[in-house]
């Protein structure tokens, strides 16, 4: 029954597999776009954030038309709210990317201050959770999705160091605080991006059992809200 | 559409006796998709999908103007058969109305009068291939020689189905075909339509707009004017018609805010 | 201190307007029952009975038993016809047929005819029989000092096997049920495929916007209507008159010269009842026809499916049981007419079975119209015995028409 409900569904789980694989690629290749301070493969970047967005808008009206066509109930329509939901989150976590391939090309020529090791480990941590979280959203899987949100630990763990190390660089020597700051920025959407991971995580909580709650209070939300992107 | 359609309205009228029921509809159905035609009460649905395949014609003093185009011929030109006609665009009603005789006889009788001339085991075949398309062989491959009337009513339906695919048609006109159904049967019938789309061209009139939603590929929006005369209002992609309708009498129609 | 109904003020009056009604519509079916009841009373009360009974020579004297006279010894029967018959007679029954070589049965109904010759002198209806038994012994021992007082049952197997006879106590209706069943068969065969054609015409080909078709629909409903009687004279100017030489079966050289029936035939009868209830026939048949969902007629049309074939195949197997239920009940109409048979010439008096169209014939209204119309008492009680069996005849066609529907409808929800 309601098979045509059914691979509507399945399509645009599909879809939010692909436009998250698309973000993570987007991520990882800036990231190491800024480590090997490649300011070619930054603008490409850049650039590239407009398929995300439209890849987006795809998936938004593809929902739209199956909620208005199959009028789905229950589970499917939270599933297909929830997919309206995480379409946005992962255009935002393209917009960090962008955001990092932008700060490449505002140094730039400068060298930077110093070899960047625990911001490709953000990314990787981040990424990877968002993989996860992905394939837990399109399985149902409340197990993975309720222990993924204990990450973030780690990624705030390593922007904090981030942070302290950048600042030690800046009281050191003042002609590193314009390029510091942007490379806090950097870690900053990393971050970010993380705890958007563990909005996904909620949604599959909600798909599978109705319920809609905050995962962690102890999120670093509160304390560093700041827009990501902003140039 | 660039492919040629299935069937194709030109300047369509309908009269009963004086009473203009239907108002030139041009309007062209593509192959092998589901067009669902909606509107209000009224609105001349059932008598556009009538005129398809000359049921009309039982009506007496219904008058058609306007060409009716299947297969490159006007289906209302006097040398073609009406009889001919139906065979060929078959037609499942609003009330599931299997003959009163054996599941069997109502899948085998239209066959039959079609000048089937094979051997009993081909036609059991035909029969089989016929419930299984209709997804009912399942249900009732145990008792076939019972009489169809003691089926549920949306076992009925699918037989009806299954009764009208028999003789191979090109299309299968659909007049309301789950509105005496259980949500339940709906559904079922509305999966088998997009099972059959596959190799059947479907129209289907609904009263339920949802339904025309789920199932259509495209979707007729037909509506009334002051002297009831019914006429089309917008015809587009089904995805179109329910999330961005272009004529503002669909877009009241569709949310609920007239008819 | 009365409480105001709170919703309806108005609710003691209409619920008395309503009990009101309700009395009238029980009075009215009660009527109907209070006559009908009294109908059947009439009937039974004359078809059985204490009767005066005469013979000529007493059973008893001659040690007979009435109720078990054929099983009474062979040569015993032999021996009273031997002494009690007059030489004469004897010899001329010889003649026909040697006693010995006769049934023990026939022998029986020689002694009881020659010999013991009985006669009915009075009769009376059941109830009295009942209540003043003994009044009526008295009365006939005063009345009729030979005469033996014995129940009747006047509806007995004999009554239905005899043919006519002006012996009150061998007349029977086998000549009439024979002659009614022939009329049915032919009204049946007549009526039944025109009516039904004529129905399908209309029902199902006619146009009902062409005025000629309306005008034939008017035409019939008012035939139904039509005076019995005006039937006959037409079966009379058609088929007694007009069509003779077919009617009476001289074309076909069916009957002998001489013992022709010039006309009145069962034919003939047959085919002005068949026209009397035409009409009935055909709005039944059309009713039957209606009553197929237009849905069935469309399903076989949307399968390209010809007219024929969506009549043929569907909407007359379905209007089947109703056809049959209507035309047996307007055959039981047949069977119970009398005055265009009179008109047509029925025989009010024959002995022998008719055996082809062609006899002559008489019908069981026709028998108790003739017998109410006899003087002596003893006819009413044949009269009501045999209004009795026409009832029963009746109601066996409608207990058909019942069981027919009954299976018709339980075919559909199996």
């Amino acid at each position: 029954m309601r098979k045509a409900l059914e691979e509507k569904i399945q399509h645009l789980k599909n879809e939010i597999l692909l436009l998250g694989s698309m973000v993570e690629q987007a991520m990882r290749d800036a990231v190491d776009a800024l480590k090997r301070r490649d300011v070619d493969a930054a603008r490409r970047i850049y650039a590239a954030d407009r398929d995300i967005n439209n890849k987006r808008y795809a998936i938004e009206q593809e929902t739209l038309i199956t909620i208005a066509t199959q009028q789905p109930m229950a589970q499917d329509l939270r599933v297909l709210a929830s997919i309206l939901e995480i379409a946005g989150e992962l255009e935002r976590m393209g917009d960090y990317a962008k955001g990092i391939a932008k700060i490449n090309i505002m140094l730039g020529d400068q060298p930077l201050i110093k070899p960047l090791i625990d911001i490709p480990r953000m990314m990787e941590l981040a990424t990877s959770m968002l993989r996860r979280a992905l394939t837990a959203f399109v399985e149902g899987d409340v197990e993975t999705a309720l222990a993924i949100p204990a990450e973030d630990d780690e990624v705030d763990a390593l922007y904090n160091q981030v942070y302290r190390e950048l600042v030690t660089y800046m009281i050191q020597d003042p002609r590193t605080i314009d390029q510091a700051n942007y490379l806090m920025w950097a870690a900053h959407n990393l971050e970010r991006m993380a705890d958007r991971v563990t909005n996904i995580c909620e949604r599959t909580l909600f798909v599978v059992t109705g319920e809609l709650r905050e995962f962690d209070d102890t999120d670093a939300e509160a304390t560093s809200d700041r827009p990501a992107s902003q140039a | 559409m660039t492919e040629t359609p299935a069937v194709e309205l030109r300047n369509l009228n309908v009269y009963y006796g004086s009473f203009h029921a239907v108002r030139d509809v041009t309007l062209a159905f593509p192959k092998n998709k589901v067009t669902a035609i909606i509107g209000p009460s009224g609105c001349g649905k059932s008598t556009v999908l009538r005129a398809i395949n000359r049921m009309n014609d039982l009506i007496p003093n219904a008058r058609i103007e306007g060409e009716v185009i299947f297969e490159g011929k006007n289906i209302y030109d006097p040398d073609v058969d009406p009889v001919e006609v139906r065979r060929r665009i078959g037609m499942v009603f609003q009330k599931p109305n299997p003959f009163p005789k054996s599941i069997y006889e109502n899948v085998a009788w239209g066959v039959r009068i079609n000048g089937f001339r094979g051997t009993k085991r081909e036609l059991d075949d035909i029969v089989e291939e016929a419930l299984r398309a209709a997804a009912l062989w399942d249900e009732v491959k145990d008792k076939l020689h019972q009489n169809a009337l003691a089926l549920s009513g949306g076992q009925q339906q699918r037989l009806c189905i299954a009764r009208a695919i028999a003789v191979k048609p090109e299309i299968i006109l659909m007049d309301e075909p789950a509105s005496a159904l259980d949500p339940i049967a709906t559904l079922r019938i509305e999966d088998l339509m997009r099972d059959l789309v596959q190799n059947y061209t479907i129209i289907v009139v609904t009263h339920n707009m949802q339904q025309a939603a789920r199932v259509s590929d495209y979707t007729a929006f037909f509506s009334t004017d002051e002297s009831r005369t019914g006429f089309l209002v917008e015809f587009g992609p089904t995805a179109q018609i329910f999330t961005n309708p272009k004529d503002p009498r669909t877009e009241a129609y569709i949310t609920g805010r007239f008819g | 201190m009365s409480v105001r109904p709170r919703f309806d003020p108005n609710r003691a009056a209409r619920h008395r307007r309503a009990r009101i009604g309700m009395v009238v519509f029980q009075l009215a079916t009660l009527v109907g029952i209070v006559v009908l009841m009294a109908l059947l009373y009439n009937i039974i009360n004359n078809a059985f009975g204490l009767a005066a009974i005469e013979y000529r020579i007493y059973p008893a004297t001659l040690g007979l038993d009435l109720e078990t006279l054929p099983q009474t010894p062979r040569e015993r029967l032999l021996e009273i016809l031997e002494t009690h018959l007059s030489p004469g007679l004897r010899r001329s029954l010889e003649r026909t047929r040697p006693l010995t070589q006769r049934s023990n049965e026939e022998l029986a109904a020689l002694v009881l005819e020659r010999v013991l010759q009985p006669k009915v002198l009075d009769t009376w209806p059941l109830v009295p029989s009942l209540l003043h038994t003994q009044d009526i012994v008295a009365e006939v021992h005063a009345r009729f000092p030979q005469a033996e007082v014995r129940w009747v049952r006047w509806l007995n197997t004999r009554f239905l096997t005899r043919p006519q006879s002006s012996d009150p106590l061998r007349a029977g209706v086998r000549t009439a049920i024979l002659g009614s069943l022939w009329l049915v068969a032919i009204t049946a065969a007549t009526a039944l495929p025109l009516g039904v054609a004529a129905a399908i015409y209309l029902e199902e080909y006619a146009r009902k916007d062409r005025w000629y078709n309306r005008l034939i629909q008017v035409n019939i409903n008012n035939l139904a209507g039509v005076p019995s009687i005006i039937y006959g004279i037409l079966g009379l100017a058609i088929f007694v008159r007009a069509l003779e030489p077919l009617t009476s079966g001289a074309v076909f050289g069916a009957v002998a010269e001489g013992v022709t029936a010039n006309g009145r035939t069962v034919l003939s009868g047959g085919l002005t009842l068949g026209l009397l209830v035409l009409p009935i026939v055909i709005i039944n048949a059309q009713e039957a026809l209606r009553a197929v969902p237009n849905s069935l007629r469309e399903a076989a049309y949307a399968l390209g499916a010809t007219k024929w074939q969506v009549v043929w195949h569907h909407v007359l197997p379905e209007a089947l049981p109703g056809i049959m239920t209507g035309t047996i009940l307007a055959l039981s109409r047949a069977l119970g007419e009398t005055a265009p048979l009179v008109v047509v010439g029925a025989s009010t008096f024959i002995t022998f079975d008719p055996v082809h169209p062609f006899s002559k014939f008489t019908a069981l209204p026709i028998q108790i119209y003739q017998w109410t119309a006899r003087p002596q008492p003893v006819f009413r009680n044949l009269a009501a015995a045999a209004s009795l069996t026409l009832l029963l005849l009746l109601f066996l066609s409608n207990g058909i028409a019942v069981y027919i529907r009954h299976r018709a409808r339980q075919r559909r929800l199996v």
